[in-house]
């Protein structure tokens, strides 16, 4: 009797935030049609705040038989899955302001079950449940992706998305069964003893870590699995591209961290070739194809491929100051994402949205504070000091250059140098063109959201120092 | 316990898994225009999972194998009701369903 | 050697109606080999032992998967065989590296190796369980979270159909019965004098009564006031 309590006591989190949805959906479903979608929301930021909360709280241990696991890793990664989800419902709430109906309410209550879906990943201990998390989280996103269903672009990009993710969840899934086929569990703890074992690796068993690895990469947007992403980046709405930017990322981080480090950890030779050339190609990549865009939606869709590229590099390190390296640079990101989210989002002429670069021009006159927190924004992710991007960069290229990585961070320094035009660019466009006409006066919440990231974002190095102690605690736990 | 597969193998199932596989990349390859055929190539691609998941289990006598089945044919099944009204919504807005239509967005 | 035999044939069943779910011409005949596909699935999961899910791919895929699938074909209005076209052009390419891929796989898996055995325990039914009480038994307790996980995937499922496709914009007709009940032929009918020889349709189409058969519809639905819209397209129908 005992252990079933602390069975519930552990996935509390998880279990409180999805008993919320509920209780959330079931009120919006009583409000009238069309309305409902601001109680829900600031319903839905409400059950964040207290699941995160909770999260704080949790004590570890191992739970379910096994399936589930809660460290300060998974801790940490959930606190960041769930500042991701707040970011994205705030973004929602002052969204439509013009005559189109309202998102509908379901999008607040879709944004908290994928939280969940990415709480439950962040605490596998078993593929089943990797899987069942992953999905629980990507089937939630291709819907919001679609959300805006009398537009052309917005169905589009959920089409895409769902083709593309459904196959990588399949590959995944063919993977994951090639992996059992050789361990004959699905259990971290039992990978880890049955790979362990052995000195000759079965080919089997390498073909389904590569498919396992393809469809994780999928869901980060990883070159060469990153076709979709400009796509959908574009089409889907901003809010939920801010959600798609950064709470799934991080919690596709923590599978791929728990996962490469844990039961194939002793394999890290063979695999660290593999991260190091996604890594490479998604830094350059990104850095490259950004140039010529002129939508800030799909210049942020080629800057997440790159961020993920620098973020892998930690894990291509393989060491314990790797995994903490990606822990600080994706909180990094998370909060410089954010905050270019919220300035993307208070972008609009007479109501309606606009999203092309030109139409940042002369903001840097019109509206001095949005312009000064999107140059901090673009500044931090060039990796200027001492914004917050910069101690990520820096973190990632120490820990890849004490395991010997050379030739990686000098790519990506290179590829830092390249990505450097296209954000200064935006700073250009901002403060040294010929002013288009005015933006409308955003909205307090996003006021609120942009400031509040700009500020986190140059103070960053006075949190630097409990962060790192909090990454380091949590690589450990990875480790050990 | 002997496997209940030990009379044909489990050799045998993972060949006819991975034809599985293979017929449902190529179909998703072949049929790049009609999404209504790529949605059943990945069908069959999880059902070649399942084949795996089911041979394997058999042969480690091992029941996570068949539970992670159970799971799957779950979520399979809400994938291809999400797939299905995400194809329907788009059809509204083009009138067609062709993926190489998908033109409006480049680069 | 019986269940070898049996073996073969689903097998065989299987990856041929597979291979015609992605080559026929007609959309309906591809679900429907779909459907004869999961059946030999079916069949195979049965020699593995697994009989619960055998029956669960039966009922699930077959009863509502494909038929979801058919439903959707027929639904939409499309032209299928436009659609083929390409298929032609890419098929010896795409049969190439098929084989290709699948020589790999088959390389790769053949003499399949499993890790020693006593490295993890056997998660095992107690003896004398069938096969479905023994998985009922662990996803009740081992995998109960994951369980109910799965429970919220159907959900998110249902909340994205719904989200996706329910249109609230009126369109069925639902009629005040009092008004309908009230409703004279005097106030239902309206004769119009239409010229020899002179198509209805240049007349303004079907005309309806404005006042009865607008004032009988609820507010909000299909045909009420207020929604010059639908009277346009009503016209010429």
């Amino acid at each position: 009797m005992n252990a079933m309590s602390v069975n519930w006591i552990l996935a509390l989190p998880e279990i409180t935030l999805a008993l919320a949805g509920l209780v959330i959906l079931v009120f919006g479903v009583l409000q009238r049609p069309g309305k409902g979608i601001g109680a829900c929301t600031v319903l839905s930021i409400a059950a964040f705040v207290g699941c995160a909360v909770l999260v704080a709280l949790s004590p570890d241990g191992a739970a379910y038989a096994g399936t589930f696991v809660n460290d300060s890793f998974a801790r940490f990664m959930k606190i960041l899955v769930l500042l991701g989800g707040l970011v994205a419902l705030l973004l929602t709430v002052s969204y439509r302001t013009d005559e189109r109906a309202p998102l509908p309410f379901e999008t607040a209550v879709l944004i908290l079950f994928s939280t969940v879906g990415a709480m439950i990943m962040a605490s596998s201990a078993n593929l089943m449940t990797l899987f069942v998390g992953l999905e629980l989280s990507s089937l939630s996103i291709y819907i919001l992706a679609a959300l805006e269903r009398d537009d052309v672009l917005s169905s589009e990009a959920g089409l895409k998305y769902f083709v593309l993710g459904s196959l990588a969840s399949g590959l995944l899934l063919y993977g994951m069964s090639l992996v059992y086929g050789y361990a004959g569990t699905m259990e971290y703890s039992g990978l880890i003893a049955a790979i362990q074992q052995t000195t000759a690796l079965p080919v089997g068993l390498m073909v389904g870590l590569v498919f396992l690895v393809v469809g994780l990469c999928f869901k980060l947007s990883v070159v060469p699995f990153h076709m979709w992403t400009p796509d959908v980046y574009q089409g889907a709405p901003t809010p939920v591209t801010a959600y798609m930017a950064g709470a799934p990322k991080f919690a596709t981080f923590a599978l791929l961290l728990r996962v490469m480090s844990g039961p194939f950890g002793a394999m890290a030779p063979r695999w660290q070739i593999l991260i190091e050339t996604l890594s490479i190609l998604s830094m350059v990549y990104g850095a490259l194809a950004a140039i010529p865009q002129t939508n800030i939606k799909r210049l942020m869709a080629y800057s997440s491929i790159g961020h993920m590229g620098y973020a892998l590099m930690g894990l291509a390190a393989a060491s314990t100051n790797g995994v903490r390296a990606t822990l600080v640079y994706l909180a990094a990101y998370l909060v410089m994402n954010a905050g270019v989210f919220a300035v993307i989002t208070a972008m609009r002429r007479k109501g309606r949205e606009v999203t092309s670069l030109a139409d940042l021009s002369g903001l840097g006159r019109t509206d001095p504070g949005l312009a000064a927190a999107l140059a901090v924004f673009m500044f931090s992710m060039v990796g200027a000091p001492p914004l917050a991007g910069f101690f990520g960069k820096l973190m990632v290229f120490a820990a890849a250059w004490q395991s010997g990585l050379y030739v990686l961070v000098g790519i990506g320094a290179l590829s830092s140098v390249i990505g450097a035009y296209y954000y200064l660019r935006v700073v250009k466009v901002m403060y040294f063109d010929a002013s288009a006409e005015r933006l409308d006066q955003p909205a307090r919440s996003l006021v609120f959201v942009s400031g509040s990231m700009g500020l986190a974002t140059v103070f960053f190095v006075l949190a630097l120092g409990p962060l790192m102690a909090l990454a380091r605690q949590a690589a450990l736990a990875l480790g050990g | 316990m002997t496997p209940a597969i030990a009379p044909i193998g489990l050799g045998s199932y993972l060949v006819v898994s991975a034809a599985l596989l293979v017929l449902g990349v190529l179909g998703i390859f072949l049929n790049r225009k009609n999404i209504i055929i790529i949605l059943m190539s990945m069908e069959l691609i999880l059902l070649a999972a399942n084949l795996n998941f089911v041979a394997f289990s058999s042969a480690h006598a091992d029941l996570s194998g068949q539970v992670m089945v159970l799971f799957v044919l779950t979520i399979a099944a809400a994938e291809a009701a999400i797939g299905l009204a995400i194809v329907t919504v788009y059809f509204r807005n083009r009138g067609s369903i062709q993926v190489e239509d998908v033109t409006m967005m480049k680069g | 050697m019986l269940a070898q035999l049996v073996f073969y044939v689903f097998a065989a069943v299987l990856l041929l109606s597979a291979a015609m779910v992605i080559s026929v011409r007609n959309p309906v005949h591809a679900v429907l080999f779909l459907i004869l596909a999961f059946f030999n699935a079916a069949g195979l999961f049965l020699i593995a032992g697994a009989e619960f899910l055998a029956m669960l791919l039966v009922i699930v895929y077959v009863g509502a998967v494909a038929v979801l699938f058919l439903f959707v074909v027929m639904m939409l209005d499309i032209d299928f065989t436009q659609l083929r076209e390409g298929l032609q052009r890419h098929a010896p390419i795409g049969i190439c590296v098929g084989g290709v891929l699948f020589a790999e796989l088959i390389m790769a898996l053949s003499h399949w190796t499993m890790a020693p055995a006593g490295v993890s325990v056997p998660l095992q039914a107690a003896p004398g369980l069938t096969n479905t009480a023994a998985l009922g038994t662990l996803i009740y307790t081992h995998y109960v979270l994951l369980f109910q996980a799965c429970g919220l995937v159907l959900l998110v499922a249902m909340i994205g159909a719904i989200v996706l496709t329910l249109r609230q914009t009126g369109s069925g007709r639902r009629q005040n019965i009092e008004k309908q009940h009230a409703r004279t032929p005097e106030e239902t009918l309206v004769l119009v004098r239409v010229p020899l020889g002179e198509n209805v349709l240049e007349q303004g189409g079907f005309l309806r009564p404005q006042t009865s058969y607008y004032d009988t519809a609820v507010p909000g639905s299909y045909g009420s006031t207020g929604q010059p819209a639908v009277e346009k397209e009503e016209t010429g129908a």
